[in-house]
C-alpha cells in the first residue's frame, strides 16, 4: 500500500478556553490544506475523528459540522469514533479511501475539546469508552484500571515503580522541547516518584492531561505527490487495525501484547520492513505503563524489557529507535479524537526533518505510530516512509 | 456515570446477589457482564451461577480521583478478587489501609451501599472485607479453573515501592 502525505497541520496542544471545537478543527484543517497546496474544494472526502463532542460540548455530527466550516461541502463527510483509537481510525479510513482508487485527495482530521467541562465531568465522559455501568460499577476509572495493568506488569516481571518512572523522565525531556506540547517541563525519577498519587501505583507524572487540540492530514494518490518532487516525499505504507477486550478486569498482559503485536506484524509485512528498520516511533502512552507495553508489542524489546530503553538510552533520540520524541501523550496531552492524527503528524514531521529542535531523529526515514483505545479494545498501527 | 430511572431498574436489582456467568459449553466462569459470549471458547450461551462470596486479592489499586458517584469515599481500594470458584471480579475492598494492601489476602463479600446514583438512586452491592475465617469455601466447584488455586501461587512476590 502507498498513500501520499500531501499536507499536515496541527493546533497547539493545551487548554484553549478561547477556542471552540470548530475553531480548533478549522485551524488544523486549514494548516493541512495550506501545507498541501490545495483548496477546500479539492477535498473529495472528509473523515473527522472525534470521541466525545456530544458529552464535552453538547454537539453531535462533528464530521458534518467540520465539513461546513472548512468549506469542503458538498464532499462526503463523516465522524469516526473508536475510543482513544479514533484519530488513527480516521487515518485508516482515509488511507483505504485512497488505496481503493475511489478518491484522489481526502482529508483526515482529529479533534477534541475537553476542557469546557470540570475534570470530574470530563472523567465521566471518558469512562463511557469502557463499560462504565458494569465494570466501573466497582469504583474503577481509566487511570485505576490501567494501574491494575501496571501492577500486573510489576508482579509478572519483577519491575519496580522506580524502573517504570524512567519512561516519564524521557517523555518529559522531549516534551519540554516540543512547542506544541501541553506540559513542557523536565523531571527526574525522584520527582516522578514524589508526584501526587492518582491510582496506585500510577502517579501524576505518569498520567496525561486533558487537552484541547486538532490535527489534520491531506492524503492523496501517490502519483499526485510524486509529480511534485519539490514536496517532501513521505508516504503511508501500512495501515493495520485490531480490536481487543472491552474489560480491564479480565484483560491479561497477553491480551495487551496481542493488541499491538497482531496488527504490527501485518503492518511490517505490508510495508516490507521489520521492527529493526524503524527510526522513530510514536507510541500511545496516556499512562506511562502503556509505552513499555507498546515497545514490546511493536517488537522493539522482548516482553518484560520494554521499560529498559528509557533507562539505558536505547529508546532516546539517538538510541536504537527513538520512541516518543514528541514527548508522547504524557506531555502533549490526550485530546481523544485528535491523538491518533497528532501521532501521524509528528512522525511525518520527523521524516520531513522538520521536528522541533532537540527532538529531531537524525536522518529519520522510516517511522511508525501505534495508537490504542478503550480498556484494551483498539490497536492501530501505521508505517510511514520517506523516499529520496 | 448517568443512568435513567428506567435503566436503574435493569442495572440495580441484579447487583443484590453475587454471581458469575457460566459458559454452557466449556463451564468457564466470567464476570456478570459477560451475558452473550464466552471469551474462553466462543460459546454463546451463558447462565447465572451463584458465588459463595470468598476469594483472595490478586491485584489492587488505590483510587485517589474517583468518578462522581464515589466522590467522598477516596482514597479507596479496588481489588481484583479471585473468587474461590475461579473467576476474577473487580470490587472495592473495605477496612484495609490503602498503604498496606497485600496481594494474597483472603476476603469475603458483604452487602453494602455502593454509591449514590445521578437520580438519587442508591445502589447496593457487594464490597469485600478481610475474611476472619480464611478457609476457602466453594459453592460450586469449577473443575476447569481449579489450577489457579494452587496455594503456592497465593503469596506471589509483590514488588515493594
Ligand atoms: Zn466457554
Amino acid at each position: 500500500m502507498k498513500v501520499g502525505v500531501l499536507g499536515i497541520g496541527k493546533t497547539p496542544h493545551k487548554i484553549q478556553h478561547e477556542k471552540s471545537l470548530k475553531d480548533l478543527a478549522v485551524e488544523a484543517g486549514r494548516k493541512a490544506m495550506n501545507d498541501a497546496g490545495v483548496s477546500p474544494q479539492d477535498i473529495q472526502m472528509l473523515y473527522v475523528g472525534n470521541v466525545g463532542s456530544v458529552g464535552f460540548n453538547y454537539e453531535n455530527s462533528t464530521g458534518l459540522m467540520v465539513a461546513h466550516h472548512l468549506g469542503v461541502v458538498p464532499a462526503g463527510a463523516v465522524r469516526v469514533e473508536a475510543a482513544c483509537g479514533t484519530g488513527a481510525w480516521a487515518l485508516h479510513l482515509g488511507c483505504v479511501a485512497i488505496a481503493s482508487g475511489l478518491y484522489d485527495t481526502v482529508m483526515v482530521l482529529g479533534c477534541e475539546k475537553m476542557n469546557d467541562l470540570a475534570t470530574v465531568e470530563g472523567t465521566s465522559i471518558i469512562a463511557q469508552a469502557a463499560d462504565s455501568k458494569e465494570e466501573y460499577f466497582s469504583g474503577l476509572t481509566f487511570p485505576s484500571g490501567t494501574a491494575l495493568t501496571a501492577r500486573k506488569y510489576m508482579q509478572t516481571y519483577g519491575v519496580t515503580e522506580e524502573d517504570l518512572a524512567h519512561t516519564s523522565v524521557k517523555n518529559h525531556y522531549y516534551g519540554a522541547r516540543n512547542p506544541s506540547a501541553h506540559l513542557r517541563f523536565e523531571c527526574t525519577v525522584e520527582e516522578v516518584m514524589k508526584s501526587a498519587k492518582v491510582a496506585d501505583p500510577l502517579k501524576l507524572y505518569e498520567v496525561c492531561p486533558m487537552t484541547d487540540a486538532a490535527s489534520a492530514l491531506v492524503l492523496c494518490r501517490p502519483e499526485i505527490l510524486e509529480s511534485q518532487p519539490n514536496r517532501p516525499q513521505v508516504f503511508v505504507t501500512a495501515t493495520s487495525m485490531a480490536s481487543g477486550t472491552w474489560y480491564q478486569a479480565t484483560d491479561t498482559l497477553d491480551d495487551g501484547y496481542n493488541l499491538f503485536a497482531g496488527p504490527a506484524a501485518r503492518a511490517y509485512e505490508m510495508a516490507g520492513v521489520t521492527a529493526s528498520d524503524i527510526d522513530v516511533a510514536e507510541i500511545y502512552n496516556s499512562f506511562a505503563i502503556q509505552e513499555p507495553l507498546g515497545i514490546e508489542g511493536l517488537g522493539f524489546a522482548k516482553r518484560g524489557d520494554g521499560w529498559k530503553g528509557a533507562k539505558d538510552g536505547s529508546t532516546w533520540l539517538d538510541g536504537k529507535v527513538a520512541v516518543n520524541p514528541s514527548g508522547g501523550l504524557l506531555c502533549k496531552g490526550h485530546p481523544l479524537g485528535a491523538t491518533g492524527a497528532t501521532q501521524a503528524v509528528d512522525v511525518i514531521e520527523q521524516l520531513r526533518g522538520v521536528a522541533p529542535e532537540g527532538t529531531q531523529r537524525k536522518d529519520a526515514a522510516i517511522g511508525i505510530s501505534a495508537c490504542r483505545g478503550g480498556p484494551g479494545s483498539v490497536g492501530a498501527i501505521h508505517i510511514y516512509q520517506r523516499e529520496g | 456515570m448517568t443512568v435513567s430511572a428506567i435503566e436503574f431498574s435493569r442495572l440495580g436489582p441484579p447487583k443484590l446477589h453475587l454471581f458469575a456467568m457460566k459458559c454452557e459449553t466449556c463451564q468457564a466462569l466470567s464476570p456478570w457482564w459477560e451475558r452473550s459470549h464466552c471469551y474462553k471458547c466462543g460459546g454463546d450461551t451463558l447462565t447465572e451461577s451463584e458465588l459463595a462470596g470468598t476469594g483472595e486479592i490478586t491485584n489492587y489499586t488505590v483510587v485517589y480521583y474517583p468518578p462522581r458517584e464515589y466522590v467522598g469515599q477516596e482514597p479507596y481500594v479496588v481489588g481484583h478478587i479471585m473468587m474461590d470458584e475461579g473467576v476474577t471480579l473487580p470490587a472495592p475492598v473495605m477496612g484495609v489501609d490503602p498503604d498496606a494492601v497485600e496481594v494474597g489476602t483472603r476476603v469475603a463479600a458483604t452487602l453494602r451501599r455502593m454509591k449514590l446514583g445521578h437520580e438519587g438512586d442508591i445502589y447496593y452491592s457487594y464490597k469485600f472485607v478481610v475474611d476472619d475465617d480464611p478457609a476457602p469455601r466453594k459453592k460450586a466447584p469449577a473443575a476447569t479453573r481449579s489450577a489457579v488455586r494452587k496455594p503456592a501461587a497465593r503469596k506471589a512476590a509483590t514488588p515493594t515501592p
